[in-house]
């Protein structure tokens, strides 16, 4: 199977019973993209198959095959943050941090749809993301920092 | 013969509602504290979290992202029963299956790691570990494995506890202590007597479960005799000496690391069975072994904060002063644990003579409980507060009213004065962001959509102590590590005490870094617990900064050829009064060559004979559906005194995330147990309901200005645990306002609500 990861093609023949997580996580080497349940009930290990927000753990690497995965790796890194990234330390919207990447992937998934989303807007996109230490009114201000920010980068 | 460098002397130090004498060190050095108007430009800042990009970006090493060279994976084989005795294990199917490279039985491992025993002591119990070399082969392999159990009779409920039999080996009574645990100040019964108004209420609090979202977790790894541990842990020195003991080995063959950990609140202060099996398995396989615990190990063997039954009594004046508080509680600890029990509260909170509580904690055959953030005090507040509410209506007293005519101005658990108590002002601040005194005209007590108001209070000892270390070094290039073997759980350890390093050498944050988690570089500190690990390790970190500082002064002054009292330091340079000379840390450090500054610091005793506690109130405003039973929390408003603040977005954080946990506490969380089987029935996070994005209420939650400085040199008191406490009574409290009914069992579920109004409307 052939697939692309954070833009690189990724040519593999995992088992085919392998979920997606297992395959990013042990094959790519790419752990940002965490496993909390291991039974799509936390929304940690969401990542973007064609852009949309997807529980890597309930998907096959298999069933990907052809299509477009992007991790929390491909979203920005360290040296060159993407602006949810930086918005979610600006707003301290990381206390752990564990559940994080899965946060950034569904936003990230939400901004590309609505560039201005309403807090119920966020909220509602980020539902399926669980968050043990209570850091969820900052993540909502972070995606809506984050959305502004690219807003007025856009326009100027 | 010259004085002794070091002194020790004994102090008391509470952690987690547990008061322990200790001896400590008292430092050669005393520091000048940071009064509440001490200038300081670090302290106090907005600094964001110096670790928010790693964590961000998914690169922070959390121990279940590890991948060593050659790692298996071990996952255990568990009871599905309650209570019995394995009489056989057929692991022929399991060691034949693909990657399997070992099992663990009970004879495989040192009895005292107490792992695998025969007796079946509570459904999950771990009966034997299967390693692979992948971690879907192991589970493969554990479920092939045939356990055959011969079931006993199993104690569930605490009337199953109190008649029979002993619910593991070992026990004479399944009472902890064999009685109940009394307290009295006073004399109740008299008090009560002689009471203007007597009002008895039951209460039962769910148990609610940890459920950090990464899992226990942990990763062994042995070179020669040295074995190297990555663990997800509160506490990496704990862990430490725990396997040691456990494993017979030497402390110093032991090295424990956590560099990221995904969430603890109380789970996480010990070595684990996952933990030893993994340094067993390591050993024998000589190769690095992963065991993480699955989501249904998590929920069902890491830990609890147990049930309770309450029943209050509460008497007071015709002027709503109390006289009395009576407490009976019933506590199932499940098959081990402490006594952190709901009675605590009831002696601290509110001013009253005579108190007396009685807890009978209980074992049972259930998973055991373990400190979750505000043990015993969480649920000791629901009781307590709706049964004050009670109080205050038969008065015809204003909920608020009846509590600020009864605020503890002193320490009454242990007779003494507090360092400090502003709980008055936390009152009327918290009153005036609610808008408390005009809500009648907001509250809603007809038709489907209702609205009411909660207030509670909450009192939590925050003081720490020592014994805890820090050292602060400066490096060639005039940059400065803190070193200390704390952890950061996602509180933001590391950015504080970068922040504590940079105001006492006079340096740029961006210039310290904090280097912990780490046994093998870090002295001394202990578990982040009890929310004492500001007010335990910055004042240490303050001293080794404040060393280090003299250091650097005085070979400045031999650079620059004036005395050391001359010299000031500010953002990194080191400045000659009142002139335009001043060099950077790092021009001084360059001519030092590799001379290391360094300094070290300890945490000095307590002040004796006084108590140290935040204190605080919350308010709760709260949507009823009438006909659904859906609470929709609307509104928090957190008002708590907790000294010096040291980093203001930080510990907005950690008020938000105790608000939360504590509204998860109210309405939805609730394991739920089987009675007649034994068997936890809610196992995953789709059916153990935790808060989501959607259930969040706007969040207003304030520190009053000021600082602590009879507490610690720093000022800083703890926040981590004092704002669960109130939220679940006030969120409670205000339901049973809307709808006008009796509120007695969280958590507020639409059935339990819609039982609530049938009882009182149909």
């Amino acid at each position: 199977m052939r697939l692309i990861v954070n833009g690189r093609p990724v040519d593999a023949d995992p088992p085919g019973h392998q979920p997606l997580l297992d395959f990013l996580r042990d094959a790519c080497g790419l752990t940002g993209t965490k496993r909390g349940c291991d039974r799509g009930e936390c929304g940690a290990c969401t990542v973007l198959v064609d852009g949309e927000p997807t529980l890597s753990c309930l998907a096959l690497a298999h069933g990907c095959d052809g299509q477009s995965v992007q991790t929390i790796e491909g979203l920005g890194d360290v040296d060159a943050p993407h602006a949810l990234q930086e918005a979610f330390v600006a707003e301290d919207a990381a206390q752990c941090g564990f559940c994080t990447p899965g946060q950034l992937m569904a936003a990230a998934a939400l901004l590309a749809r609505v560039d201005d989303p309403t807090e119920a807007e966020v909220r509602s996109a980020l539902s399926g993301n669980l968050c043990r230490c209570g850091t969820h009114p900052k993540i909502v201000r972070a995606v809506r920092r984050a959305a502004q920010a690219i807003r007025s980068s856009d326009a100027s | 013969m010259t004085e002794p460098r070091r002194r020790f002397v004994s102090t008391t130090v509470e952690v987690e509602g547990r008061v322990e004498t200790r001896v400590v060190e008292v430092p050669a050095v005393t520091l000048e504290p940071w009064d509440a108007d001490a200038a300081l430009t670090h302290v106090g800042a907005r600094a964001r979290r110096v670790d928010g990009l790693l964590k961000t970006a998914g690169r922070a090493p959390y121990t279940t992202d590890l991948a060593r060279p050659g790692m298996a994976h071990a996952v255990f084989v568990r009871a599905q029963v309650p209570r019995g005795r394995v009489t056989a294990i057929d692991t022929t199917a399991a060691r034949a299956m693909p990657g399997v490279l070992d099992i663990l039985l009970a004879a495989d491992v040192p009895a005292a790691t107490r792992l695998f025993r025969a007796e079946v002591t509570y459904a999950g119990a771990p009966i034997a570990a299967v390693c692979a070399e992948t971690l879907a082969q192991a589970e493969a392999a554990a479920r092939a494995v045939r356990v055959t159990i011969e079931p006993g009779a199993a104690a569930i409920t605490p009337e199953q506890a109190l008649a029979g039999a002993p619910v593991r080996p070992g026990l004479t009574s399944n009472q902890s202590g064999g009685a109940p645990k009394v307290r009295q100040r006073g004399d109740v019964d008299v008090a009560l007597a002689a009471a203007d108004v007597v009002v008895t209420r039951e209460v039962r609090t769910p148990c609610v479960l940890h459920s950090a979202m990464e899992p226990h977790a942990a990763v062994a790894e042995w070179s020669g005799d040295q074995l190297t541990v990555w663990e997800s842990t509160q506490g990496i020195y704990r862990v430490r000496d725990g396997l040691a003991k456990t494993l017979g080995l030497p402390v110093n063959q032991v090295r424990v690391i956590c560099e990221a950990m995904g969430g603890g609140f109380g789970a996480k202060n010990y070595a684990g069975s996952h933990t030893i099996t993994a340094a067993i398995l390591a050993r024998r396989l000589r190769r690095p072994v992963s065991c993480v615990l699955d989501r249904a190990g998590e929920q069902t063997d890491s830990g609890n904060r147990p049930s309770t039954w309450q029943r209050i009594t509460i008497g007071a004046r015709r002027d709503g002063t109390l006289v009395a508080i009576d407490l009976d509680a019933i506590i199932p600890l499940g098959i081990g644990g402490w006594d952190g029990g709901p009675g605590d509260l009831f002696h601290e909170l509110y001013a009253c003579p005579n108190v007396r509580t009685r807890e009978a904690f209980l074992y049972v055959n259930a998973g055991a409980m373990a400190s979750f953030r505000a043990p015993g005090h969480a649920e000791g507040a629901v009781g307590l507060e709706l049964t004050l509410n009670a109080i205050a209506a038969e008065l015809g007293l204003d909920p608020l009213v009846l509590r600020e005519r009864n605020i503890a101005t002193r320490d009454q658990k242990q007779d003494r004065p507090y360092t400090g108590n502003r709980l008055a002002e936390c009152y009327v601040e918290g009153a005036r962001r609610i808008g408390w005194h005009d809500r009648a005209g907001r509250t809603v007590r007809t038709g489907r959509l209702r609205r009411g108001f909660g207030v509670a209070a909450q009192v939590w000892g925050t003081g720490g102590g020592p014994p805890s270390y820090a050292t602060v070094r400066l490096n060639t290039d005039g940059t400065a590590d803190v070193l200390s073997g704390t952890q950061d759980l996602g509180t933001g350890t590391r950015t504080i005490l970068a922040q504590i390093a940079a105001e006492s050498l006079g340096h740029r944050l961006d210039a310290v870094r904090a280097i912990i988690g780490d046994t093998a570089t870090g002295p001394y500190s202990g578990n982040s617990w009890g929310s004492i690990t500001v007010a335990s390790l910055t004042p240490a970190v303050r001293m080794a900064a404040e060393e280090a500082r003299r250091s650097l002064l005085e070979a400045a002054a031999g650079i620059l050829d004036c005395a050391v009292d001359a010299l000031e330091t500010r953002e990194g340079r080191v400045q000659l009064r009142g002139t335009d000379r001043s060099l950077a840390f790092g021009e001084v450090t360059a001519k030092l060559g590799n001379v290391m500054i360094m300094g070290q610091g300890a945490r000095g005793p307590n002040p004796s004979g006084t108590g140290i506690m935040t204190t605080g109130a919350q308010f709760a405003e709260v949507e009823v559906d009438a006909e659904t039973g859906v609470v929709r929390v609307v509104k928090v408003v957190a008002v708590h005194d907790a000294g010096r603040i040291v980093n203001p977005t930080l510990a907005e954080s950690q008020l938000e995330g105790g608000i939360i946990q504590g509204l998860g506490y109210a309405l939805f969380e609730e394991r739920a147990l089987d009675e007649r089987l034994g068997l936890p029935l809610n196992v995953g996070l789709h059916d153990y309901k935790i808060p989501t994005h959607a259930d969040i209420p706007v969040i207003d939650g304030h520190f009053l200005d000021g600082a602590d400085p009879l507490a610690n040199p720093v000022g800083a008191r703890g926040i981590a645990e004092p704002a669960i406490i109130p939220t679940a009574p006030a969120i409670a409290g205000a339901v049973a306002d809307a709808l006008g009914v009796k509120v007695s069992e969280l958590p507020l579920t639409p059935w339990r609500v819609l039982d609530a109004l049938d009882g009182s409307e149909r």
